[in-house]
């Protein structure tokens, strides 16, 4: 279990992050505030005892996703791309309501009650046991996963593949 | 310390999966082989291909049920019902891609993968007996959907694409969140597990409702339902014709397994709560639908309007929430399945020839075309609902169910829909029958598109005058549910 202080200050980064990924007005420090999010999550996949998953959320997502979208930001960076400004002031009350509403909502589902109704199985987060459940009780949905990847890859080729005449 | 590593047992239930992935590598590597002519070779290969996988659904059926692979694949009626109608769209897709010149330049052999992949995803979202599964499934169909939306590379067809996208990512966070809440109330993602801990009187709990509504959304998304509908008009005019063709029927009946098996099978002990909701949220989305085809000049999207309308019907079904309802929407899936394919052959034969998808293009088609204008007639008026034709039939199912649970109000909006429909149906067939041609040339149908319409024909036709076998198929699969 992990200690109330540790599990408030990486909510606290978990939210922050995510915050100054919305808000930021550069892409480039809303990428930076996705990594500061994505550190804080890892550290409560930790505090679960899902080591494994939160080794390979730094590994994948902080070091090979986040690159990929910082070379994205840098590769495409023009003028109008720098300032990502939503000028409709309709879009933005929009989204503060559907915000609110959500909020509202989970405000209420944290009020009824403390503890969840069921508590979910305890899970041994190591490789060796996430390795075990993959390749045994989620064999199906990791082979599926794997034609999944196969589409990724097909697609991009395609739509990447130069303009026919 | 050590517990014995168990492999999992049952994939002879997946026999047709089976044979679809193994149709994927075919084709997969076949593109890379073969280099002139693939195109042909190619959609020879897939189209056989899909005709064994679709006699290995068939012999699924009157099969027992089984839940197979660790609760994660479940071979039931339903199932093997919804992957028939799969068959028959990825089927008819492949043979429509075939008549597209636009794509044929850009190459068939990915077009095929892609039509298969997203094929795969359907069968194992009808057969998903697991969250987690769900998840992958429903994931493999989009993702194939995104590449086929944009395939074109034309700014329509990329800009249709890009919508698709972008709303799609979102409603898959919506869906993931909504199965992240239904996992920590029940505390398991097995379907057949949580249903029994919803049994024994989850129903107060606001994490669960929070969780379906959640759901629900991303539903909606997926089968083009208010709110959620924007994107399909743009969708429809913009993508490629099969792809619209299998969007409108093969993905849209995905959306309707996943309703089927989350809210009628899991989550129907809720129903105080949500069945209100889609209540109002189907009589929008037939007002929406209907109301906005009217002013279309496009008749590609004219459909994406007219399939925001047949979603609504749909719904109806759902919101009945009984055997009567599930069993209608059985019904209407196979019917609409025969009658959208029919529809679009033609729209194909026809861009074809004249490269054009605008209506006031089809005037005269009678003249031109008297084999096309005739299947197109018989379409329009079978997605309309006229007697004897089998969408008329699908929807009396339908409003019946509304009556029956006490809906009176929704089964007033789907009838009074009905002539709305015809309205902006019929001014089509006026278009074809009345109007002059501008260019008299006639309109030829190739071999392949004149075979499959008259096949479309005697489903809509048979249908509609012999019901009863259909309606005993889906009276056993709704069987699965209740």
């Amino acid at each position: 279990m992990i200690h109330p202080a540790l599990f408030y200050s990486f909510s606290a980064l978990t939210l922050l992050g995510a915050l100054g990924a919305v808000a930021a007005r550069h892409p480039m420090r809303a990428v930076l505030s996705l990594t500061v999010s994505l550190f804080g999550l890892s550290g409560l996949f930790v505090g679960l005892g899902a080591h494994f998953v939160a080794v390979i959320q730094i590994l994948l997502y902080a070091g090979a996703i986040l690159i990929l979208f910082l070379f994205v930001v840098m590769l495409v960076e023009s003028p109008e791309t720098e300032r990502m400004n939503i000028r409709n002031i309709w879009v933005k009350l929009l989204g503060i309501g559907f915000g609110a509403v959500l909020l509202r909502i989970l405000w209420r589902v944290i009020g009824a009650g403390g503890e969840p109704p069921i508590a979910p199985h305890a899970v041994e987060g190591t490789v060796e046991a996430v390795g075990r459940e993959l390749l045994t009780t989620y064999a199906l949905p990791f082979e599926a996963a794997s034609i999944l990847l196969l589409v990724g890859i097909v697609g991009a080729i395609v739509l990447a593949k130069r303009k026919v005449t | 310390m050590n517990p014995g590593f168990v492999i999992p047992t049952g994939w002879s239930a997946l026999l047709p999966e089976l044979a679809l992935t193994g149709l994927i590598g075919l084709i997969l590597i076949g593109d890379v082989l073969l280099k002139e002519e693939a195109g042909k070779i190619l959609s020879g290969i897939a189209v056989a291909g899909l005709a064994a996988v679709g006699f290995l659904v068939a012999a699924q059926w009157d099969q027992p049920a089984r839940t197979v692979l660790a609760g994660m694949f479940r071979m039931d009626m339903l199932a093997v019902f919804f992957k028939g109608i799969f068959t028959i769209a990825a089927l008819t897709t492949v043979l429509i891609a075939r008549q597209t010149p636009a794509l044929i330049r850009r190459g068939l052999g990915e077009f095929y993968l892609l039509i298969l992949t997203a094929t795969l995803g359907m069968f194992l979202t009808a057969s998903a007996g697991n969250l987690l599964m769900l998840f992958v499934a429903l994931e493999m169909i989009t993702i194939s959907f995104y590449v086929m939306v944009s395939y074109h590379q034309e700014e329509r067809s990329l800009e249709a694409g890009l919508k698709y996208l972008v709303l799609g990512s979102i409603a898959s966070g919506l869906f993931l969140y909504g199965l992240a809440f239904l996992f920590g109330t029940t505390g398991t993602a097995d379907l057949t597990e949580m249903a029994a801990v919803i049994q024994g009187g989850l129903t107060e709990s606001p994490m669960l409702v929070l969780g379906l509504f959640l759901v629900l959304s991303s539903i909606l998304f997926k089968s083009a339902c208010v709110p959620f509908q924007l994107w399909a008009p743009d969708v429809y005019q913009g993508a490629p014709t099969p792809a619209v063709a299998f969007l409108s029927v093969g993905s849209k009946a995905a959306g309707f397994v996943v309703a089927l098996r989350l809210l009628i099978e899991l989550l129907l002990p809720l129903g105080g709560v949500w069945i209100p909701v889609v209540v109002f949220l189907s009589g929008a989305t037939i007002l929406a639908g209907n109301l906005g085809a009217i002013p279309q000049s496009n008749i590609k999207r004219l459909f994406g309007y007219s399939t925001i309308g047949h979603g609504g019907y749909l719904l109806i079904g759902i919101a009945a929430g009984s055997f009567l309802g599930t069993q209608a929407i059985l019904f209407y899936l196979a019917a609409y399945a025969f009658t959208n394919l029919a529809a679009f052959l033609v729209i194909t034969a026809f861009s074809k020839t004249t490269g054009s998808d605008e209506i006031r293009d089809y005037a005269g088609l009678s003249r031109r075309s008297p084999f096309l204008a005739a299947m197109f007639f018989l379409a329009l008026l079978s997605l309309a609902g006229v007697p004897p034709l089998a969408g008329f039939f699908g929807k009396f199912l339908l409003i019946l169910s509304a009556v029956d649970a006490g809906h009176g109000v929704l089964a007033g909006i789907g009838a009074i829909a009905v002539v709305i429909s015809l309205y902006y149906y019929l001014m089509i067939v006026k278009t074809m029958y009345a109007d002059e041609p501008a260019d008299p040339s006639p309109v030829p149908v190739p071999t392949t598109l004149r075979i499959m319409l008259w096949i479309c024909a005697a489903g809509m036709l048979g249908l509609g005058l012999i019901q009863k076998p259909l309606v005993n198929w889906a009276a056993a699969a709704a069987q699965t549910l209740f």
